[in-house]
């Protein structure tokens, strides 16, 4: 029996395994079957999903009847969270991107939705706005700078 | 009959055109940037020819490398696809020069329909309707704040060049004109090279209907019917269909007469699109001129599956100088079509892009479904291009039965690595007012936050179960696979002996 926690949209969920395949969450078994590549059949014993799931490290991609879930795996049971790798108080890009223009400057007072950023992707403009009132940090990116997601470009004080 | 045919874009576009090509025994060169070297498209091209690095204005955008890729891999035409050089005149310009055959209409006449102002007024002289609207020749802010306090709000300032709804800004009151004016003119700048701006008045809870045309270099004009494109997001279309609910025979007919009045007008060969307002519905429904797409539409095949013709074969029939492969009688519309767009963005946070690699890729098969689509498992999807990944086309006798043909197909489809707007999609096309027909531009404004909201489902525990089974170290490996098909609970019986 392999126990492993699962997360996704802030909960947690510990799941085990069995050698036959069966996998028992909360007081739920459900009987999972490979049906080809990266495809499964679960069942509950009444009903029955077809589910795809694709794993990228820890990872899973799962998609069931057009719906998509993207879950963290992780063996064991719960651990301390991971740590932010970028502080709490610093704005980031949502996905890759090109700067466009820089309007905040250090040391600047700004008040909640002010624009601090333009930033640019697949042909839209995406301002990235102040999401409580604060003074500007460190600026951390420059105009025309391509940035990637979770990366910090601002920091909020 | 062209011999070599160069296609000038990327994606989905492009491996529908290669495949056309085959069909008709037209060779084929693609081009690529660097993130695309191996891409669907330049796989399925008989030759390949590399642009530069991946910004499309360094790659795709670059007139002087297509025309030397076009000549040095002996090519005698260039297709430009939709988007990238598609629409501009001085691309058209450059391949008619060049002596290549440019699949497309005569630079003239995307010049004279690229200048969206122009058009209006081309339009109104052929007697084919337009929104009220003005187009100062002064382009400074005061005077296009003045052409905003006459024509009224709400309004729209709208870029004179390109599409897609880049840079267009609908203004409620005159506070949030100035900003408005200053947004659309430096998007449509970067976006064009054109920073011309008019404005016009914003139709109430029109929608968008179009109407494809199609014109040889023998004076023959005909058009093949209507989409409907009425459910876009920020004048970005989503969801087509032919025909439109809205439609009544008459006025099907006159807005189709009006559509070849606007491709005389233009001048214009090959296939085009002419975009209307509709205003109401039934024989009282007013339409007006939007403007004309002079390049095949993301959504022609909605019109190729409801007539039964290939646009594409059409369109390097007609670059060649042959004639219309039909006239205005031989052409029905049969059936019903919808296409869904499949982009790469996070319907629930924003629709923002989305870049990653595709870990698992599989299409939906089946009667009356049709895929386009430009990747394929493993692909990386850039964020240096269009989130469009593929187009689901599904085809049935109704409406309804097509409409029920696209949620079961959707459901099927299975695209994981990226987020992708799927799950908004089976949303929408499950909408009461959808399920209708009761659709306006306004509608996804309106509507879309419900949708949206029933997308925080929660994860049925199947999905939990499947990737907890996935990532178990000491699964039982391979089993099932030989029988895929058993009810699961049978093969129980091994295990516990």
């Amino acid at each position: 029996m392999t126990t492993l926690t699962l997360r996704l949209d802030g909960r947690e969920v510990v799941a085990r395994v069995d050698v036959s395949g069966q996998v028992f969450i909360d007081d739920q078994a459900l009987m999972v079957t490979p049906s080809g590549d990266g495809l499964y059949l679960v069942s509950d014993g009444t009903r029955r999903w077809p589910v795809a799931v694709a794993a990228s490290g820890d990872t899973c991609w799962v998609s069931i009847g057009g719906q998509v879930a993207v879950i963290e795996v992780e063996s064991g049971r719960r651990r301390t969270p991971r740590r932010k790798s970028v502080r709490a108080d610093a704005l980031m890009a949502p996905m890759p991107a090109t700067v466009v223009k820089v309007l905040a400057e250090p040391g600047q007072t700004v008040v909640e939705g002010d624009t601090l950023l333009v930033l640019e992707a697949m042909k839209m403009e995406l301002p990235v706005r102040a999401p409580r009132a604060g003074v500007v940090g460190a600026i951390r990116c420059t105009a025309g700078e391509l940035v990637q997601p979770g990366i910090a470009l601002v920091d909020l004080e | 009959m062209i011999k070599r045919l160069l296609i000038a874009n990327r994606g989905e576009i492009a491996v529908r055109i290669i495949r056309a090509c085959r069909e008709l025994g037209v060779e084929t060169v693609a081009v690529f940037s660097d993130a695309d070297a191996h891409a669907p498209h330049v796989l399925a091209a008989d030759a390949a020819v590399g642009l530069g690095p991946p910004p499309p204005r360094k790659s795709y955008l670059k007139v002087d490398n297509l025309i030397d890729a076009a000549r040095d891999s002996g090519a005698d035409a260039v297709h430009p696809g939709y988007g990238f050089l598609s629409e501009r005149a001085h691309f058209a310009r450059a391949c008619e020069e060049a002596g290549l055959i440019f699949v497309g209409p005569p630079s003239s006449a995307i010049e004279r329909m690229g200048s969206k102002v122009g058009a209006r007024r081309l339009m109104q002289e052929a007697g084919v309707p337009v929104v009220p609207g003005e187009a100062p020749e002064d382009q400074g802010d005061r005077a296009l704040i003045a052409a905003a306090e006459h024509v009224g709000f709400p309004l729209l300032v709208k870029p004179s060049a390109g599409g897609g709804g880049i840079g267009m800004k609908v203004v409620r009151d005159l506070a949030a004109l100035a900003p408005a004016i200053a947004q659309a003119r430096r998007e449509a700048q970067a976006a064009f090279g054109d920073g011309t701006l008019y404005i016009e008045r914003l139709v109430k809870r029109p929608r968008h209907v179009e109407v494809q045309i199609f014109a040889d270099a023998h004076g023959a004009a005909v058009h093949l019917f209507e989409r409907e494109c009425s459910v876009q997001r920020r004048h970005q279309k989503i969801i087509e269909e032919s025909p439109s609910p809205a439609l009544t025979p008459a006025l099907r007919a006159r807005m189709g007469e009006a559509a070849v009045s606007a491709a005389r007008a233009a001048g214009y060969r090959n296939a085009g699109t002419v975009e209307f307002l509709l205003e109401s519905a039934g024989d009282q429904a007013r339409f007006y001129f939007l403007e004309m797409n002079t390049r095949l539409q993301v959504e022609h095949p909605v019109t190729e599956m409801v007539t039964g013709v290939d646009l594409v074969h059409a369109q390097i029939r007609v670059a060649s100088g042959e004639a219309l492969p039909w006239t205005q009688s031989s052409l029905a519309q049969r059936g019903h079509a919808i296409e869904c767009r499949v982009y790469a963005e996070d319907p629930a946070h924003g629709d923002l892009p989305q870049a990653g690699r595709l870990l698992m890729y599989r299409e939906p098969q089946g009667p009356g479904i049709r895929i386009d689509s430009g990747v394929v498992e493993g692909s990386e999807v850039s964020v240096h291009y269009d989130p469009l990944l593929a187009k689901l086309i599904v085809s049935a006798e109704t409406r309804e039965a097509a409409r029920r043909r696209a949620v079961e197909a959707l459901g099927r489809f299975i695209l994981l690595g990226v987020r992708t707007n799927i799950p908004f999609l089976l949303q929408l096309l499950q909408h009461p007012r959808f399920v209708e027909g009761a659709i306006d531009t306004g509608f996804l404004d309106r509507e879309g936050a419900s949708a949206r909201q029933a997308l925080s489902a929660d994860v049925p525990m199947a999905a939990l179960a499947a990737a907890a089974y996935r990532v178990a170290p000491d699964r039982p490996a391979g089993r099932g696979s030989a029988n895929p098909a058993a009810d699961p609970f049978m093969t129980l019986a091994g295990w516990r002996g």
